[in-house]
């Protein structure tokens, strides 16, 4: 979510326990579009593997909806402890939960219960501060508004606990001990994403435990930073007369840029004077191959490519590093607003109805994939037809 | 040496190209003669919009800037043949 020229970067590492086919920790993250909430939710399930994942997937679905309905927390939490099957061996009902809630405004405020305490870290050092403990209902709050470069962190007890018992820990993994390991790998890289640091921290947490998880291990990471931008753009505008203003927004735009389609590659070839250089052997063939432009990161062909990258984000189809729509996704993964200036003149040529392939208009693949990297990949959208 | 000059054969990469045969036309580096294979260059190019043409039928190749249409490895090694044995008379 972009606000005040800020991006909230979520990521999300999990591990099950060794030995478990699924993870007893879920985690769950929706953004709001309409009031520009962003609200996350982590919840560790008693015991492992399958019982304990349907224990959190239905506390963190009700904690994640509740939040969503701005319920107040205590009836949140008797309606989720109500609801919770009493476990047959232990007697009892119980899953933890924490809940981030990052307003518009970058208000944010956390609540956690049964999970070891979340850590708030302002540039390298962690705030402590803010966070309010209730000892009665053992329920940790705080609130504050975020700034740029702030991170939240989250984890589940397999994190903490890694490595107990061990005679360099034999309490796991300390909270102090945690927060320097963080500190430390911030310090050397100050613009670590998301997504590497909670790799980072459940790694070592893997490690701490022998490569042998002793329980699962979940890491959350919420990094407030400056946003990345992505441009791809494809198909020739439907009046000539805009082809300037693709080039313009090409040359001026700040961020990686991306063509697909050679017609597209050509217009801007002309208007910005430069060069394009098809090399036939690279990529795969299942996709025409790439081209290169001066200053463009990426040159593809069009329909089929973007055709294909849509299907992948949908499916979850890793591609290999060569082939071109592989690429795009690299990219459009690495960033976090996308924007996509679309041509939307139709090439007769590829309606034919005696092709052997069906060539989708491009309208409807772009909104095709707008709508799969909003609602799956959590990235901020942007689409300019022209 | 049958000929000094150097045919470049360019091989349109756009989409309909693509899914009409073009996508097999790459492998033409690897059926060339070694005689021919020192005097033809196989380029690729972005889609030269002879698709624009509903009369002519892809996958599109330019030898030498001369077009070819419906243009397959047989077809261009032939044409390629016929080019070399013209130069020899």
């Amino acid at each position: 979510m972009i606000t005040n020229d800020y991006f909230i970067e979520i990521a999300h590492k999990n591990l099950q326990k060794a030995g478990q086919e699924v993870c007893g920790d879920v985690f769950l993250s929706k953004k709001i579009y309409e009031e520009g909430r962003t609200i996350s939710v982590l919840s560790d399930g008693l015991g492992s593997g399958i019982k304990a994942n349907v224990l959190a997937t239905l506390t963190a679905s009700m904690a994640l909806n509740f939040t969503i309905e701005h319920q107040p927390l205590e009836r949140s939490s008797k309606a989720i402890k109500s609801t919770l099957p009493i476990d047959q061996d232990r007697k009892i009902s119980y899953a933890t939960f924490s809940i981030v809630d990052i307003e518009y405004d970058n208000e944010t405020s956390i609540v956690e219960y049964g999970n070891p305490p979340f850590i708030v870290f302002r540039g390298t050092s962690p705030l402590k501060d803010i966070i309010k403990k209730d000892y009665k209902s053992d329920i940790k709050q705080c609130s504050f508004c975020a700034q740029r470069e702030d991170r939240i962190i989250l984890f589940s007890d397999g994190v903490s606990q890694s490595g107990i018992g061990r005679m360099e820990m034999p309490f796991g993994w300390e909270i102090e001990d945690i927060e320097n390991f963080i500190a430390d790998i911030i310090e050397k890289n100050p613009r670590i994403s998301a997504e590497d640091l909670a790799k980072k921290i459940v790694n070592k947490a893997h490690t701490n435990d022998s490569l042998s998880a002793q329980d699962d291990i979940s890491c959350i990471v919420i990094y407030f930073r400056k946003p990345r931008n992505l441009l791809i753009c494809s198909g020739p505008p439907y009046k000539k007369e805009k082809d300037k203003l693709i080039a313009d927004t090409i040359r001026f735009f700040d961020g990686n840029k991306i063509i697909c389609g050679g017609t597209t590659a050509q217009i801007i070839s002309r208007e910005l004077g430069l060069e394009i250089e098809t090399d036939l052997y690279a990529g795969d063939s299942q996709l025409p191959p790439l081209s290169f432009m001066k200053g463009i990161d990426l040159v593809t062909e069009g329909i089929l490519t973007i055709g294909k990258v849509a299907e992948c984000l949908e499916s979850g189809e890793i591609l290999s590093d060569k082939n071109p729509a592989g690429k795009i996704i690299k990219f459009i993964l690495a960033n976090d607003h996308i924007k996509f200036l679309i041509g939307t003149k139709i090439n007769d040529a590829h309606q034919d109805p005696t092709l052997p392939v069906e060539l989708e208009i491009r309208r409807n693949v772009i909104k095709k994939i707008a709508y799969i990297l909003k609602e799956k990949y959590l990235k901020e959208v942007e689409i300019q037809f022209i | 040496m049958i000929t000094d000059k150097i045919i470049t054969v360019k091989i349109c990469t756009g989409t309909l190209c693509h899914v009409m045969g073009g996508s097999e036309l790459p492998e033409l580096a690897y059926h060339l003669s070694e005689s021919m294979k020192s005097k033809v260059e196989v380029k690729g190019m972005v889609c030269g919009q002879f698709c624009r043409d509903s009369s002519k039928k892809p996958p599109f190749v330019t030898i030498n800037d001369v077009l070819m249409e419906q243009a397959s490895i047989e077809k261009i090694i032939r044409y390629l043949e016929k080019a070399f044995c013209n130069d020899t008379k």
